[in-house]
């Protein structure tokens, strides 16, 4: 019922487009140096986990609060930098989110996922560096945090390489 | 008349399923690796609280996130969903204007 439903959707989609003029623009920009940033901020961040997997100490915590600081700061950037582009203004989007209403589906968000999944991967970082501080970290805590952020990368880094079309 | 039609629909028919393929093929393999993952993560949480390694309020932080990574996994969907259908329009109009003779 679901795939029915999302197949009308479709063409009421495409049935817009038809009548609201050529050439479309509905999602952002591609943008090559953010795809760049966060291959390189991934790879600090994978490293960083294989550094503490056997767990941390919040005595030592100092040594490790410098590179939690680097990927806040990094991933709360690139945040900036991926909500910096325009969102399309585009008449056809309020049409297809009208639409998704009318199906009783949520509307297209404004924001980006990417920018959603950057924000939540600095706040992961941060939760991270409080607990270190406090208590510091055993085995599967280490675990559920890179967990949490591997799933906020795949998103953020599968989202802005798709915009290269 | 009659072929030059069938000839605009079989050219959009595979205009389509050539982006169609491509882009389901990557939809295909992020959805299987984002459920995967989103499923390990619930396991270990899970795991983490019966042997106590996670407490209170980070089992409240950890169960946030569960929610809130699932729900930009959907609207990382509809983002990528948005791009294919521009892709699909552009191409399709791109191919209709030309076949008119007008350049887009």
């Amino acid at each position: 019922m679901k795939v029915i439903k999302l197949h009308i959707s479709l063409l009421a989609l495409l049935g817009v487009f038809l009548l609201s003029g050529c050439e479309a623009t509905l999602a952002p920009a591609y943008d090559q140096a953010i795809v760049d940033k966060v291959n390189v901020n991934s790879d600090l961040a994978m490293r960083f986990f294989a550094s503490v997997n056997e767990g941390t100490e919040s005595e030592n915590f100092s040594l490790r609060e410098p590179v939690y600081n680097q990927l806040i700061g990094a991933f709360e950037s690139l945040k900036l930098h991926a909500k910096a582009r325009p969102v399309p203004d585009n008449a056809a989007i309020e049409k297809i989110n009208a639409l998704l209403r009318s199906k009783d589906s949520n509307p297209i968000a404004g924001d980006y996922p990417s920018a959603f999944a950057f924000e939540q991967i600095a706040v992961t970082f941060a939760h991270m560096k409080k607990t270190d501080r406090e208590q510091g970290l055993n085995p599967i805590l280490i675990e559920a945090f890179k967990g949490q952020v591997e799933v906020y990368l795949d998103q953020a880094i599968t989202y802005e390489s798709f915009l290269k079309r | 008349m009659g072929e030059n039609v069938t000839a605009i629909i079989t050219e959009i028919k595979n205009i389509s399923s050539g982006i169609l393929n491509k882009d389901l093929t990557t939809v295909r393999g992020f959805s299987e690796r984002q459920l995967e993952a989103i499923a390990k993560q619930t396991a270990l949480i899970q795991k983490g609280v019966a042997s106590g390694d996670i407490d209170e309020d980070l089992r409240e932080f950890f169960l946030d996130g569960l929610e809130a990574m699932t729900r930009n996994f959907i609207n990382t969907l509809k983002g990528i969903l948005i791009v294919t259908i521009e892709k699909l329009w552009n191409a399709i109009i791109s191919f209709l204007y030309k076949a008119v003779g007008v350049v887009v």
